[in-house]
Formats: structure tokens, C-alpha cells, sequence
């Protein structure tokens, strides 16, 4: 089961510095973040596409189609009903339509689904230890960073022991499928007990290899991958820092607001 | 709140969080979810896993739960809110064992009497009110989301899964994570001091700080109370930059409590 | 004055050879919580370049002893602790584990609990990453290390994605990087298959070679034979030591530790010859000169004596338990597992399905239980096909024991678990307090009904889970490695057990890699390669198809090989020695 949406390609985004990635990330959660407007949402959707097309990660983007499809119409209908300003198209007790509502709420899909776009493509362009690497560049603790990549590697194993433990319960006539809500949540224990003490059982032995392996030997381990700030990288900050600056001056001239009408 | 960054010193520590965060994404991978609001929230058994390790792990837990839940949104791509679910998830995996540490101090967190009961009780609803506080402040902060929406469906999610499934758990698991000590206060005995003296105060605050934030939060979103001292841009629906102003100084009254536990 | 420097300089040089790789002085050991200790008052010591084994049977101190050199205990274990480890001279008390990593290298039994990276080159970069190397350093080390192990163009790999045993050999180069000049094996082969198996023991001849000292825990006994020195453990204290040679042929000594004895050396043994064999020609020539043998003899090729433990099948003209029918499938639509397979089986048989990792073989069993649907064929269980039975009739007609028995255990007690699965097809209370008594009894676990399962060690873990899936009473148990991580006692209670079970009238099918489980227990013999059924027959008729088996990467049992030398095919020590002993 592919759990990662990491694709090893080559492409010059695969390549960046993973700091600079991040902070692209950071970047673009702030320009979007002072916009309200569908229109003024638009280059960042194009840029989004962009770099979908430059990292060749569509696949990525179809596996998850739905999710991206569900959480621009979900968050529209829900903002359309808080949103309760502007002249009415429809009013019907508490149901309020305007159009201002309606690009308030659409504005508020594309942006979910913007962020999520950011997400996607760092996530299918960079690797755990990237990642890791990158939190450490930017001050993140040597052992957090190394939890997370820890964890990172023990989510497969987890779900392959969950599954078989799935399977052995089903032969002793176990049945996930009926019953109430209550009593399907409660069905969960005979699963995720042994998943649990399992997981457990190894925690001494994974504590023990690390230090063996010399695991609090210096407080600041060395690092074999090593990622150098390049021009590539540079100019990529630089155009980050200018996307991020003509954001704010958009909000501040009010051009990404909604005009309640 | 110092042993969470000091339980970072020991190795086992290190590995219990790594795990706790393995375990929390592979449950909410390959089982199903209640979808209860579509691209909001859903029921999920796995948010049963940070409480349950809580008990346990104390500070490993609270790590654990903030990594894990990272690692869940990865495999659906992160979303915005996950700076905020970051913090909202530390604080679901710690508020458990700390409100236990001042309320039950040297008991088994298995429910055996009509006071453990609630106990248990008022640990889990602190926890994932608190989470909702955080995820709903953080998401109105940068108008993401509706509080009145997002906030309740996390508390009545969260709780449902550390009511429902974690008690049933823990009365599985804990003795025997005792018995293999691997309990917190084994791993790091060093840590195990007196209760500072500063407990109930923070515990009040604590109560004052959550519920004050959830009630703030839902009375301004469902437009009960407008906050006219607040620029008049901000007292329109949907509220949510008005929201984010009133309930920060809640939520830094309830990190202050927990501070002091 | 010239002799007089070389005088000072050989003392010098003998004066640090001198100092032994690895020293225990009166160390004695007890874990917090335990009643007995672990080490009682262990004295031992290694020479530079030594290849110690330690043998024993589980939980008798191999492995504390093992973890005493790099201060795991007491540094990482705590409990109560006495005497002095010294490794090269150095003493170890007092040291931080970590600070040991670069004078003690430990590969440990569970590779995945030792890997932490999610590609090869990072893993073995790790260690040294700890240990503060130069990242020139890191990258010079990088490439010669996973030279050493063999696994050179892994690099970019991720470990999961490894087998078992080239997992354990990244697990070696990682420590091996470091440059340590002692390495600690603690049980590097007990879960890989005789092919994983083989790969580890090959480099660790070739890590003997580059002069550094080896400590080996090991349960298999034909590897230890390599070894220097044998020590052999029992309750925390070392009883014997020794060339191999002589631990080795000391059948009474292995069987009180638990340690299985050679088949080579039992045949030896029951024909009254003294001496050692480490291998079949060294024992074929034993025999030959103690028996005087003529170079030329052979005893009629068909002689076939059957043992105790070989009764004939039951002859039956009941339908079938299982019958497979040009079965097919295939994974994720295009890895082929099982082509067109057929297969019968009949009640009360006793079958061992063999072959390499990735044969078919689970998917095989997975198919017989009906967690797999074919792609295409059938499955027809007792004359019904599989996908129209209900899962309480399936679950009466076969059963299956998943290789880790902590893969099903959940309950509170011994008893609750067993129940667990007549409860949930709705049996009557009293039919299951009935079932349960004479299954616990059946596996021996009476006495522990009413203790927590995760307490249980092992091998009693592994007989329970035979117990709850046995309590449902399938006409068909079907095991997968049902030996697989016990030591010596363990692995022989379990396999009579099953033996039992089959003679009150259970079928039987293991899926195992241990050649001679296959020969002592099983008299049917299934070989799968590549998805395909390469020999189906008698366990005996099988030993003779020596080129079948090759291609499959099955080694013959020792004794058996060393029976073909003799124009036979003895399937236990007994046999052989009875027929050696008749031939003449």
C-alpha cells in the first residue's frame, strides 16, 4: 500500500534546499492567508498548477481528486451559511444567499484547497530525512526532528500488523462490520491491543539498538546529507519573499477584500 | 511543562513518542472513519491512541500525539490548520495525565469506582476542549473555518473515542506496560517530584482558561454576543477575526494553568 | 641495546595482546523485579581475534551476559549489578551505553527494532552521524562498509523493502562503519530463513577474518561448529566452555542446557563411535573406518526403515479436506504468487509445505483459510466450495496459526483468550468451559488459565495460540512457522504437540524452513517455487530429488546427506544408526 506520497524524481524543486522548501510553505500560507477574493486567489492557483506540472506529481493530485473536490464544495456551503452579508439572492429562514456570500465561500474552498495543493507538492517532493534535515536548519531539537523521522518509518510496519491482526481475529469468527456505533467503536480493542503490545514489546529493543549505536553520544550528531544554499535556492527565496510582500500589499489596498454587495 | 522538553534526554522517552505517533497515524489510516461534517471532521477510533498513551507516557504521549497527527494529515495532504493541530494535539496527549497527576495522583488510570469515573471524565473533556480551542482560535485567526462548526465537532469527536474505546484500553494495556515498565514514571523516576503547590491553582485556571475559550467561541460565532468594544469590522458574521481576538487571552489563561500543574 | 628495545618492544606488543578483547570478573546481574538473577557471578574472557559462540536455552543469561560488554547493563537495564567488565583492558563500569558504540558493535535478534532510517545509506550513516564523524569521514566509510556486507548499489533502497537477511547484514554494516573491534551478535539469525541464514553466517566468516574479536549467540548448532570456543549457559552461570569439538560431542551436557545436539554426533553416539564430525565427510569418514565399511558398500538403495515418529497415513476413501484446483493469484494485478496450483489433501494427513521466501506458500495457506480469493480456480473445503461456506462453518473445517502469536493476543487471561473465538460463533457457555479445559490441558497451559497472556514467555505464547484457534476444533490446522524465534525445548514441545494433535485425528500442514522438522515430523512434502508446485510426495521420496531441492535453496538435514552417503535415506539419527547398524 503506497502511504507516501513522496515521487523520486529529479526535478530542480525535488532539489531545493529542504529549508527553503519549508519556508516556500511558510510563504505561501501568509500570502494567502490576507486574501478573501476568488479573483485575487487565482495567480497562486496558477503558480500551484505550475509546480505541479514542474515536479510531475499529478498522479498525486488524482489519487486524492476527491478529497481536493470535497473540501472546496464543503467549505463553500458551509461559509455561504455563515456568511450573512450583502443583499440577499435567496432568504429563506436561515438559509441566506447573496453574492457576496457565495464568492466569500468559494474563496474560502479554493483557499483550503491551495494550502492543501502547497502541502501536497512538498510532501511529493521531499524526503523525511530532507524534512528532518530542513527542521534542523531552521533550530528544531536534533532528537525531535529524529522522532518524527523514527515515526515516519514505523506507520507501515504498524498498519502491516494491524492488518494481519485484522486477519487473525476474523478467523476466530471476530466481525468488524455490524452492529451499533458503540459496539463497532468497542470492536476496535481486540485490534488494537495486540497492535499496541506489539509496538511496545519493541520500544525496549529500539531504545536499546539506538544507544548502542551510539545515540547520545554528542548532543549534536554530524549529518552525512548535507544541502548547500545554491542560486537556485536563493532566487527561489527571493521570489518567495516578493509573492508574500505583493500579498500584503494587496489586503492593504483592499483589493483582496470582499465587497459586500 | 518542563519535562517536555526534557524528557528529549532520554532515549526511551525519544522512542516511546516516536511510537505513540506511529501508532496514532497507522489506527487512523486503514480504519474507517465516520465522515460526521465532509472535509471537517469525522469520527475517528484513532484519537482514542493520544489519551490512552497519556496515561502512560505523560510527555511522550503529548509529542507523540502532535507527531502522529502530522504524519495522518501527510497521507491525505497537510491542511492549514496542522500549525494549530500541532499545538491542539500536544495538548490532547499532555492535559489527560496532568489533570490525572493533580486529581488522582498514584492511582491506575482504569476506571474501577464512580470516582474514577469522573475523574477520568473531567481529564478527557479538559483535553479535547482544550484541543478544540486551539484548532477553533488558530483556524478563525487566519478565517479558516467556523468555530461553531469545527470547535464542537472536535470536542464531541475526541470525546467520543477517549469515552467510548480508551477506557477499555487502558484497562488492557496499562498493567501491562506497568509490569514491563515502560510507564512514565519509571522511565524518568527522576521526574517524579512532589506536586508543586502551584496544582489546583493551575488546574482552576486551566478550567477557566478552556471552558471560557469554548463558550467564547460559540456565543460569538452563533452571534449570542457581539463584542462591541472590538473595530466595528470585525462585529459582522461571520465573526471570525472577532473570535480569534476575544478567545486568545482564554487560551493563554489555560496554557498558563497548565503551566503551573 | 638493540635487544635491548626489541626485548622492551615485544613486551610491549605481548603485553597488550595480553589484555584480552573482552573480560567479565565475577559479574552478577538481577533485573529490578526479578526474583533470580540473571548472571550469577560470570567469569569470562575473549583473546583479540576470538570467535566466541554462547549456547543455551531462552532466558538463561546468554543475552544478559551479551550486554553486559557495552554497558547496557547496568547502564541501560537497571537492577542490581556486581563485578567488573573490562574490554581491552578498559574498564566498562560506569560508562554510558552510547559512549561504548565505538569500542562494542551489537546486532540485535529483531532487525526491525534496529533500523531507523527510511533508506540504506542514511542507516549506515546513522552510527557514525552519533558517534560525531566528519561528514567526508561518513562518506568515506559509506561505500566500503556496505561493501563488506554485500549490499554495495543499495544505497538509495528503503530497509523495509529488504529481506530478513539482507536487513540484518545493513544492520551489521551500520555497526561494522564504526569501526569497532569487538561485535556482539546477539541471535542475528533466530527469524530469517536458511537463506537469510546462510548470508549472515558468511559475513560473519568474513568479519572473523579481518581479525575482529565476535561474541555469537546462536541457537542453530551446525553454524557454532566455525566458532573458537563454545560457552555454554544455564541458569545464569557458564557450565561448560570449550573447542567445539568437545562441547559439541558432548550430547549429555547440550541436552541438560537445551541445546540441540548435531544430528551427526547422535549417530555417532547411538553406534557407540567416539569422536567429532563438523561436517557430513567427516562423519561419513568416521564411520566408515569405525564400522569398517568397505569403500564400495551400499545397502539396497529402497532400504526406507520407518521410526516411531513416521506411522503410515491413515488409508481413507473419505472426500477430501481440501481440494485446490488449478488455483491462481495474483497480487495487485501483476505479481503472480500462485499459478495454477492443484492440491489435495486428505484427512489426518501431516504435510510441510517448503520452499523460499515468496515460493506461494502463505499465499497458499491464505487461500485454504479464505483470507485470499482466487483470481483464478477454486478451493473446495470437505466437497463445498470455500466462498459458499459461512465463517462458523469455515472456522470447523480449518484453522490457522499466523506465525507471531502476538498477532492475536488480547485478553486478560489465558482462558479468556481461548474462549474468545467460540464466544464470538455463539457456543453455549458450557460447551465452551468444556472446549477450553481440554485444549489448555491439550498445550499444557492448565496451570496458567487464569494469567495474563502477555506475560507468558515465548514459546507458551506460541502454544496458546495453537490453543485458540485448536478450540474451535478444525479438522485442518494449518501452522505457519510455528517454530520460528522459540529455542530448542520450545520448538520440540511444540512440534509434539502438533505431532499429537495429528495422531487424535487433526490434519496438519506447517509451512516451515527447518529441514529437519520437515524430516522428523511431516510425511508429506509439498515444495513450492515461484507460485508454482515443484514436488508434491512423501517426505522421504522428496530427500531424494537432492537436485529438486537445490534449485529451491533447501539444504537436506545433515543426517539425511549424510544417509545418501550410504545409498539411503534416513530421516532421524535413530534410523540411521539402527540401518548402519542392521546393514552390517
Amino acid at each position: 500500500m503506497p502511504i507516501y506520497l513522496y515521487l523520486d524524481r529529479r526535478t530542480f524543486i525535488h532539489r531545493l534546499h529542504p529549508a527553503v522548501k519549508i519556508l516556500t510553505i511558510v510563504g505561501i500560507f501568509w500570502s494567502v492567508y490576507w486574501v478573501d477574493n476568488p479573483i485575487s486567489l487565482l495567480p497562486i492557483a496558477v503558480l500551484l498548477l505550475a509546480g505541479a506540472q514542474l515536479t510531475r506529481a499529478w498522479p498525486n493530485f488524482y489519487s486524492l481528486r476527491w478529497l481536493f473536490i470535497l473540501v472546496i464544495f464543503a467549505t463553500t456551503l458551509t461559509w455561504i451559511v455563515f456568511y450573512r452579508q450583502g443583499k440577499p439572492l435567496v432568504h429563506l429562514g436561515p438559509l441566506f444567499v447573496s453574492r457576496a456570500s457565495l464568492e466569500y465561500g468559494f474563496g474560502r474552498g479554493i483557499k483550503l484547497a491551495e494550502l492543501l495543493a502547497t502541502s501536497v507538492l512538498f510532501l511529493s517532493t521531499t524526503k523525511v530525512e530532507e524534512f528532518a534535515f530542513g527542521l534542523a536548519e531552521m533550530g528544531v531539537p536534533y532528537r525531535v526532528g529524529f522522532a518524527i523521522t523514527l515515526a515516519f518509518r514505523l506507520v507501515p510496519l504498524f498498519i502491516d500488523s494491524a492488518l494481519t491482526v485484522v486477519q487473525a481475529q476474523r478467523l476466530r469468527g471476530y466481525d468488524f462490520d455490524s452492529g451499533s456505533l458503540m459496539t463497532r467503536v468497542r470492536r476496535y480493542v481486540p485490534v488494537t491491543v495486540p497492535v499496541f503490545m506489539g509496538a511496545l514489546r519493541k520500544a525496549n529493543n529500539m531504545a536499546m539498538a539506538l544507544e548502542a549505536r551510539g545515540f547520545g553520544y554528542s548532543a549534536r550528531p554530524t549529518s552525512y546529507v548535507h544541502y548547500e544554499m545554491r542560486t537556485v535556492d536563493v532566487m527561489m527565496l527571493l521570489g518567495v519573499i516578493v509573492l508574500a510582500v505583493a500579498y500584503f500589499l494587496i489586503y492593504y489596498s483592499g483589493y483582496g477584500a470582499i465587497a459586500p454587495r | 511543562m518542563s519535562e517536555l522538553r526534557s524528557m528529549w534526554g532520554n532515549t526511551r522517552m525519544v522512542v516511546l513518542s516516536a511510537i505513540s505517533a506511529a501508532l496514532y497515524a497507522a489506527v487512523l489510516v486503514p480504519f474507517k472513519v465516520v465522515p460526521l461534517i465532509p472535509g471537517v471532521t469525522e469520527l475517528r477510533p484513532a484519537n482514542a491512541i493520544p489519551v490512552v498513551c497519556s496515561f502512560l507516557f505523560g510527555p511522550a504521549a503529548a509529542w507523540g500525539a502532535a507527531i502522529g497527527n502530522m504524519i495522518g494529515d501527510f497521507f491525505g495532504g497537510v491542511g492549514p490548520a496542522d500549525i494549530f493541530g500541532f499545538f491542539a494535539n500536544i495538548v490532547y496527549g499532555y492535559v489527560p495525565y496532568k489533570v490525572w497527576q493533580v486529581l488522582a495522583r498514584g492511582q491506575e488510570p482504569v476506571i474501577r469506582s464512580p470516582a474514577t469515573a469522573v475523574k477520568y471524565t473531567v481529564a478527557c473533556l479538559l483535553a479535547s476542549t482544550f484541543c478544540a480551542d486551539i484548532v477553533g482560535w488558530g483556524e478563525n485567526l487566519l478565517a479558516l473555518r467556523p468555530f461553531l462548526m469545527l470547535g464542537n465537532a472536535i470536542v464531541f469527536n475526541n470525546m467520543l473515542a477517549a469515552m467510548l474505546l480508551s477506557p477499555f484500553l487502558l484497562a488492557a494495556i496499562y498493567p501491562r506496560v506497568k509490569a514491563g515498565h515502560l510507564l512514565y514514571e519509571d522511565v524518568m523516576p527522576e521526574q517524579q517530584g512532589a506536586a508543586a503547590w502551584t496544582a489546583p491553582l493551575g488546574l482552576i485556571l486551566l478550567v477557566v482558561g478552556v471552558f471560557g475559550a469554548w463558550t467564547a467561541g460559540n456565543l460569538i460565532s452563533t452571534g449570542y454576543w457581539t463584542p462591541h468594544a472590538l473595530p466595528a469590522s470585525m462585529t459582522q458574521p461571520p465573526y471570525d477575526r472577532a473570535i480569534g481576538i476575544v478567545v486568545t487571552p482564554l487560551v493563554a489563561v489555560a496554557v498558563l494553568g497548565l503551566g503551573l500543574m | 641495546m638493540k635487544t635491548a628495545l626489541e626485548n622492551h618492544q615485544r613486551a610491549e606488543a605481548g603485553g597488550a595482546e595480553a589484555a584480552p578483547a573482552v573480560a567479565l570478573e565475577e559479574v552478577s546481574f538481577t533485573y529490578r523485579s526479578a526474583d533470580r538473577p540473571a548472571l550469577a557471578g560470570v567469569r569470562f574472557s575473549q583473546r583479540a581475534g576470538e570467535m566466541v559462540g554462547v549456547m543455551g536455552a531462552a532466558g538463561t543469561g546468554k543475552s544478559s551476559l551479551a550486554r553486559c560488554l557495552n554497558a547496557i547493563i547496568p547502564g541501560f537495564e537497571h537492577g542490581r549489578f556486581e563485578g567488573l567488565v573490562r574490554i581491552h583492558g578498559r574498564a566498562v563500569n560506569g560508562s554510558r551505553v552510547c559512549e561504548m558504540a565505538p569500542a562494542v558493535g551489537m546486532v540485535f535478534q529483531d532487525f526491525e527494532a534496529q533500523l531507523f532510517s527510511t533508506n540504506v545509506a542514511h542507516e549506515v550513516a546513522f552510527a557514525m552521524e552519533q558517534v560525531g564523524l566528519a561528514p567526508h569521514e561518513i562518506r568515506a566509510r559509506l561505500g566500503p562498509a556496505l561493501a563488506a556486507v554485500g549490499l554495495a548499489g543499495f544505497e538509495d533502497r528503503d530497509p523495509t523493502s529488504l529481506s530478513g537477511g539482507e536487513k540484518q547484514r545493513l544492520a551489521i554494516a551500520s555497526v561494522l562503519a564504526v569501526q569497532p573491534s569487538v561485535i556482539v551478535l546477539d541471535e542475528p539469525t533466530t527469524d530469517l530463513d536458511p537463506e537469510g541464514r546462510a548470508e549472515v553466517f558468511e559475513l560473519i566468516r568474513k568479519l572473523r577474518d579481518r581479525g575482529l574479536s565476535l561474541l555469537i549467540i546462536e541457537h542453530e548448532t551446525e553454524e557454532m561448529r566455525e566458532c573458537d570456543r563454545i560457552v555454554v549457559i544455564r541458569d545464569g552461570r557458564i557450565v561448560a566452555e570449550g573447542p567445539p569439538e568437545r562441547i559439541l560431542s558432548d550430547t549429555r551436557l547440550l541436552n541438560e542446557s537445551g541445546i540441540r545436539p548435531p544430528g551427526l554426533n547422535l549417530v555417532l553416539d547411538a553406534l557407540g563411535i567416539e569422536g567429532y564430525a563438523a561436517n557430513v565427510d567427516e562423519a561419513e569418514a568416521l564411520l566408515r573406518r569405525a564400522l569398517r565399511v568397505p569403500a564400495r558398500f551400499e545397502p539396497e538403495p529402497d532400504f526406507a526403515p520407518l521410526s516411531p515418529a513416521q506411522p503410515q497415513p491413515a488409508a481413507t476413501q473419505d472426500t477430501p479436506l481440501v481440494e485446490i484446483d488449478n488455483l491462481t493469484h495474483v497480487y495487485g494485478g501483476t505479481v503472480r504468487a500462485l499459478d495454477s496450483v492443484s492440491l489435495r489433501i486428505d484427512p489426518g494427513e501431516f504435510v510441510a509445505i517448503i520452499g523460499q521466501n515468496g515460493s506461494g506458500k502463505t499465499t497458499l495457506a491464505k487461500q485454504i483459510v479464505g483470507l485470499l480469493q482466487p483470481t483464478a480456480g477454486r478451493v473446495m473445503l470437505a466437497g463445498r466450495d470455500r466462498s459458499t461456506l459461512g465463517a462458523a462453518e469455515a472456522a470447523a473445517m480449518v484453522g490457522y496459526v499466523f506465525q507471531n502469536p502476538d498477532h492475536q493476543i488480547f485478553a486478560g487471561t489465558v482462558a479468556q483468550e481461548v474462549a474468545f473465538g467460540p464466544r464470538n460463533f455463539g457456543l453455549p457457555p458450557d460447551e465452551i468451559e468444556r472446549r477450553c479445559d481440554r485444549v489448555l490441558k491439550a498445550v499444557g497451559l492448565d496451570a496458567m488459565r487464569d494469567k495474563d497472556p502477555f506475560l507468558l514467555g515465548r514459546g507458551e505464547r506460541q502454544r496458546l495460540a495453537v490453543a485458540s484457534v485448536l478450540v474451535l476444533q478444525p479438522r485442518l490446522l494449518i501452522l505457519d512457522e510455528p517454530t520460528t524465534g522459540l529455542d530448542y525445548p520450545q520448538q520440540r514441545r511444540i512440534m509434539d504437540l502438533i505431532g499429537e494433535l495429528n495422531r487424535a485425528g487433526t490434519a496438519i500442514v506447517i509451512i516451515t524452513h527447518t529441514p529437519w522438522l520437515v524430516a522428523e515430523y511431516a510425511r508429506r512434502a509439498v515444495l513450492m517455487r515461484k507460485g508454482q508446485k515443484l514436488f508434491d510426495g512423501a517426505v522421504r521420496d522428496l530427500f531424494r530429488h537432492e537436485e529438486l531441492l537445490a534449485t529451491a535453496a533447501f539444504r537436506l538435514p545433515e543426517v539425511t546427506a549424510l544417509s545418501r552417503h550410504f545409498g539411503m535415506v534416513a530421516l532421524n539419527a535413530h534410523e540411521l544408526a539402527q540401518a548402519l547398524r542392521g546393514a552390517l
